[in-house]
């Protein structure tokens, strides 16, 4: 135990598995919503470039004072609803740097603030004075500088509701977005979620198939054993991908049939395993013990046999996860998963489909593919690390 | 009789058709286990009346469903797979042309990667602890664990994006070539997938040969040839790999179906003409023929290798022939 502990891929896999669960849950909103403009780049990179920026006018929060030292940005929208305690005559006010105040919105004597405003807009540019082919950005952002968005009347406070003001910028979040605009880290933590799901159910499933595959072919032998083996090297002889393909084709594309497909078709090496070291321990003087006693076969499979074999099992899971994984990612890729499922063959699916590599967009491809190595490698290691502590015979090898 | 059942020739080929009969009929069931008339599987409405008429003749589809299976091995037998609903060609017309560029893909990717990575894989043994076998397990790790199509996304995104010097898709400029300047363009895109290829092949071979050959080097045999102190070369390949060829070649052929997992892959990054892309448009695009035939076809691929692999084994390794376990 205390080697698995001592383990990088350990911890890296108890912080992917915590990342999944806990981490979709501090986004708010829901991962489909659009937070910033399709294709924004990670905010870290190009810090000359405009940023994408959200804001809110609250209850308590009248006004809002940011900073911009960047070109003017190709858009703004500002939409919500605002309540306040008495009927009023309200305006919406940006005031830029040079003292210069422009009114975005208002309202005629009501007790709320309607707005939903686009930079690009018709109505918008004509209320600013422009001609419909003038970019009003130019007008909202002159210099750099601090800017302020509030209401007026100052003394007006909002009761309820909110107004949301986005400055579209091509710079956004930890992870930048995607062709929809989503936010390519939320998308990153769901992913998680599925690759460790369907793998580990499907190589679950898997093995508990290949274990009694393998347990009853071993210990009944003869015609049983025959029959069961040529179906196991029956099954290995078709081809791996394009069978799942098919299947995924033509049964659905859900997750569950996904985790089913996926297990029908690998079970088999488990089986092998398991029937030899059946095999073998069915001669040992502790199993023919056990007959003389006259212990059932079915006690002596699973209460001794299975037992026996269960460190090897282990290790064989571990190693198991990283296929299922990587054939989860390469069917979603192929585009044959659920599209409303987010996971991160389909968002490299997604980039590929919209040319993320002709854009140079780096952030759709690089964090979902380096998550799918980094969690294959993670239980390939474990499974290696499992499979010394059940066989010391392999240790060493590299290092000696 | 009893003798031509032990024989493991005859056995071998047993085996093989008795897959070929169980994918004919995963085949056959797998687009009829389907919600709807299994009809709409085989003919598209929007088919010709002389085609419809042709196709009902052909799988006998008014007939009882044992005489329809009948009927259907003998269409896939002879390559007739009946019409794509999509280009409403028969499917034979289309697969035919992608095959040759699927070969050629698939046959010089593996061919290096098998040849780069024994010859590393050799190397490694000989160097135990250097920085070559290093890189050797680094690769064969990659290899286990990084997908294909992100590596080759990443590729694209270098030499396609950043370093514009080679073409991000297709098999052929638009419009092609031709005379000799056709076989150059097609060299010109193939490399990147070829390159990928190798790229995520080679890692598992160099690893698969170097533990066969550290198996090797601790055999007497090697001790007694550095005793009679012949040249350290002639040991590393004229015995050691030597020795260890049989394995090498069986895995050769075992390895041969797996890359057709890879020409679904690779042929869908790089927008290839090929099979792979071919099964996954008809899949996709619900073209039930095309997507049996293409099927069909990498899996007799796939049963071809595995029953060369069998014969080159029992050739190579006469205990294997005579039924005896090895050690």
């Amino acid at each position: 135990m205390k080697r698995i502990l001592r383990r990088f891929s350990f911890w890296l896999l108890i912080g992917f598995i915590l990342a999944g669960i806990w981490g979709p849950k501090c986004f708010k909103s829901s991962a489909e919503t659009q937070v910033a403009s399709p294709f924004s780049m990670p905010l870290w990179v190009k810090k000359d470039t405009s940023p994408t920026m959200s804001l809110a006018l609250e209850p308590k929060r009248e006004h809002v004072q940011f900073e911009w030292n960047w070109e003017a940005p190709p858009n703004i929208t500002i939409w919500g609803t605002a309540k306040f305690e008495k009927e009023t005559s309200a305006s919406l006010i940006l005031e830029n740097p040079n003292g210069e105040t422009i009114l975005l919105a208002q309202n005629e004597g009501n007790t709320f603030l309607a707005v939903d405003v686009d930079g690009r807009d018709m109505s918008f540019k004509m209320g600013l004075g422009l001609s419909p082919f003038d970019d009003p950005m130019k007008e909202l952002f002159p210099t750099k500088g601090r800017y302020t968005i509030k209401l007026w009347p100052p003394d007006l406070k909002i009761k309820s509701g909110a107004i949301n003001i986005r400055i579209e910028g091509s710079r956004w979040g930890l992870l930048g977005t995607d062709q929809r605009g989503r936010d390519v880290f939320h998308l990153f933590l769901l992913g998680i979620r599925i690759s460790l799901l369907v793998g580990i159910s499907a190589t679950l499933l898997a093995t508990l198939l290949g274990v009694s595959v393998g347990l009853v072919a071993g210990y009944a032998g003869g015609l049983v054993d025959t029959v069961l083996m040529r179906i196991v090297d029956v099954l290995l002889a078709i081809p791996g991908l394009p069978i799942l393909m098919v299947l995924a084709g033509i049964w659905g594309k859900g997750l569950w049939q996904l985790v089913v497909i996926l297990s029908i078709f690998s079970w088999m090496g488990t089986a092998r395993t398991i029937r030899s070291l059946t095999l073998s321990l069915r001669e040992s003087t502790f199993v023919e013990g056990l007959r003389a006693l006259g212990a059932k076969p079915s006690y002596i499979m699973f209460r001794h046999l299975l037992p026996e074999s269960l460190p090897i099992l282990l290790a064989n899971i571990a190693l198991g996860v990283p296929s299922a994984i990587l054939a989860e990612a390469g069917l979603s890729f192929l585009g044959l998963s659920d599209p409303r499922i987010i996971s991160w063959g389909r968002m490299l699916n997604e980039a590929h489909g919209f040319g993320a590599f002709t854009t140079g967009a780096w952030w759709l491809i690089l964090p979902p593919g380096i998550g799918i190595s980094l969690i294959c490698l993670a239980f390939l290691d474990l499974g290696r690390t499992l499979e010394e502590m059940a066989d010391p015979r392999l240790k060493g090898g590299a290092n000696k | 009789m009893i003798k031509l059942i032990k024989n493991y020739w005859f056995r071998r080929i047993v085996g093989s058709l008795v897959v070929l009969l169980v994918v004919l009929i995963l085949n056959f069931f797998l687009f009829r286990i389907m919600p709807g008339d299994p009809v709409s599987t085989i003919i598209d409405p929007h088919f010709s009346p002389q085609a419809k008429q042709h196709l009902r003749a052909q799988f006998g589809l008014d007939l009882p469903l044992y005489q329809q299976f009948y009927l259907y091995v003998k269409s896939l037998v002879t390559f007739n797979f009946g019409q794509s609903f999509l280009s409403q060609k028969p499917v034979w017309e289309e697969l035919r042309t992608r095959i040759p560029n699927t070969v050629f893909l698939l046959g010089t990717a593996f061919m290096l990667s098998a040849l780069l990575g024994i010859w590393l894989g050799v190397k490694a043994a000989q160097k135990r602890g250097s920085a070559l076998e290093k890189v050797v397990l680094l690769a064969g790790s990659i290899s286990f664990s990084f997908p294909s199509f992100f590596v080759q996304l990443v590729l694209l995104m270098i030499f396609g994006w950043a370093i514009p010097i080679f073409p991000i898709r297709g098999s052929l400029s638009v419009p092609p070539p031709s005379g000799m300047a056709a076989l150059w363009d097609f060299l010109w895109h193939m490399t990147l997938p070829i390159f990928s290829l190798v790229l995520l092949g080679f890692g598992s071979w160099a690893i698969y040969v170097r533990n066969l050959m550290i198996k090797t080097f601790s055999e007497d045999y090697i001790l007694l040839a550095r005793a009679k102190g012949l040249p350290e070369n002639k040991i590393l390949w004229g015995h050691a790999f030597r020795a260890s060829l049989p394995p090498i070649v069986t895995m050769f052929l075992l390895a041969l179906p797996g890359i057709l997992s890879g020409a679904v892959i690779t042929e869908t990054v790089f927008s290839l003409h090929g099979v792979g892309k071919f099964l996954l448009d008809s899949i996709l695009g619900h073209d039930y023929p095309a997507a049996g035939a293409a099927f069909y076809l990498l899996a007799i691929i796939t049963i071809i290798c595995n029953l060369t692999a069998d014969f080159a084994y029992g050739l190579v390794d006469p205990r294997i022939r005579l039924g005896r376990k090895m050690e």
